[in-house]
């Protein structure tokens, strides 16, 4: 799949862009935001708030990336987080679940992981209000702030989502090769 | 005073914001940063925008203006908006002076009692070596516009631009006689050296540079605001973006605001080693 826009490479960085290229390729997401300098000053800083290491789990974040972003058939963010979610612990199984490839009230038994991807398919494509039992069942396991987090994570999943789908932006190669050794590329 | 207008005022920032008026020449100089020529887009800033950033530039602390291009000449209304841009704060406008006839003279005239200065490109004390870099009769076109302007009333600078950071002594001392026949003081003639940027990216002498190198002087486009008038070139047709601070221009604050930071996240010093402006 050829990107939809040129990403920006070191030599053209701007200004504000230049640190997150002092470590290398910094990505296509660095690489498409660049053309916006102003735009991924502050992007860049929320998103890896966000997605990043929080007081919430990595691998209850994983999990909550890789659902919203099946749901939402982003190529580049399943098969990066297919990638980053076996890296962090989840099991194969658990990824092909998240994927919809399975049931994942088949593998997920735990009640609280099932309530939280119960919440996650609710703000992901519902139109209005989470429903009542869903709400419920998530406030059961989590705490006021940790559901005003969870519901920010997906809608910044789900910016990157789009931003990453339209864009037609690359899976990295390294990511790829990695998914192809337990057959888990994704589309 | 608002941080701008004290980072101006202490020098952390140079008071001078540069407006791309536009793109479009009528030279194709050889070393020509923005690749500007007849055909190049035009990619204007309008004389609404043009005065509506002047006056958020006066307000923010911001203390002179400098307009350049391409030519900013061929924009037809550019007198009326130099008038204006004028009034509000010391104004330069950078031109080849290949289009001062009558009626450009006349327009400009009244404006001679504001503080607008012209600067003017002369490359060399020889219509031929003059030429080649610049352009068909471009010598003449000049010597011919300088005391004219000159005897309106305003201050003309003359900027001269050679490969390398020097420009050979008897030559230097050619050109010089000639300026100051022209009416234009040594105060006022600049050398600097052909960046290696846009068109002059392959000219034997051209000097790279670092964003240390230069002066941060904000500066405005239609494709946003860069760090330097240095910044904003065209290679091929497409436009670096390595000194690009901001794609939002206005207001006027904001990339002021993101330059700032930039300025301050590095070592003070000497802000134009090499002597570019």
């Amino acid at each position: 799949m050829t990107p939809r826009i040129e990403l920006v490479g070191a030599a053209d960085a701007p200004l504000l862009a230049r640190p997150y290229y002092e470590g290398g390729d910094p990505g296509p997401i660095v690489g498409a935001l660049a053309h916006v300098p102003e735009v991924l000053d502050v992007t860049l800083p929320f998103v890896g708030t966000v997605l990043g290491p929080t007081s919430i789990g990595v691998r209850t974040k994983e999990l909550v990336i890789l659902r919203t972003s099946a749901l939402l058939a982003c190529h580049f963010c399943v098969n990066t987080h297919s990638d980053v979610a076996r890296r962090t612990g989840l099991e194969a199984a658990e990824v092909r679940a998240l994927r919809d490839e399975v049931p994942y009230d088949t593998v997920f038994g735990d009640p609280a992981e099932r309530a939280l991807l119960a919440w996650v398919d609710e703000v992901a494509t519902g139109r209005g209000p989470v429903p009542d039992p869903v709400a419920d069942a998530l406030a059961a396991h989590h705490p006021t702030h940790e559901i005003v987090e969870l519901t920010v994570l997906v809608g910044a999943t789900m910016l990157l989502n789009r931003l990453c789908s339209a864009l037609a932006l690359p899976v990295a190669p390294e990511a790829l090769a990695r998914l192809d050794e337990e057959d888990l590329r994704w589309g | 005073m608002g941080v701008i207008a004290d980072a101006v005022a202490d020098g952390v920032l140079p008071g001078r914001v540069w407006f791309y008026g536009n793109y479009h020449c009528n030279l194709v100089c050889a070393y020509c940063l923005t690749e500007s020529g007849p055909r190049s887009p035009q990619r204007r800033l309008t004389a609404e925008q043009l005065v509506r950033m002047a006056e958020q530039a006066a307000a923010l602390g911001f203390t002179e203006l400098g307009v350049t291009g391409g030519e900013p000449f061929l924009v037809r209304d550019l007198p009326a908006t130099l008038g204006r841009l004028a009034s509000i704060l010391p104004t330069v406008v950078l031109t080849n002076a290949t289009l001062f006839g009558d009626r450009l003279l006349a327009e400009l005239a009244p404006l001679a009692a504001l503080p607008l200065s012209v600067q003017i490109s002369l490359d060399a004390p020889d219509p031929d070596v003059n030429d080649e870099l610049r352009g068909p009769e471009n010598f003449a076109k000049v010597i011919d516009a300088v005391p004219k302007l000159v005897g309106l009333g305003f201050r003309v600078r003359i900027a001269t631009t050679v490969p390398g950071e020097r420009l050979d002594a008897e030559d230097h001392e050619r050109l010089c006689t000639l300026h100051r026949s022209l009416g234009v003081p040594d105060d006022d003639h600049l050398v600097r050296p052909v960046v290696r940027r846009g068109r002059a990216e392959d000219t034997g002498g051209a000097i790279a540079f670092t964003p240390d190198d230069v002066a941060p002087e904000l500066t405005i486009t239609a494709d946003g605001a860069f760090w330097s008038p240095f910044g904003p070139t065209v290679r091929d047709g497409r436009l670096a973006t390595d000194l690009l601070v901001s794609r939002q221009t206005d207001p006027l604050e904001r990339p002021a605001h993101l330059l700032l930071r930039l300025v301050e996240g590095r070592p003070r010093g000497d802000d134009a080693r090499i002597g570019i402006r």
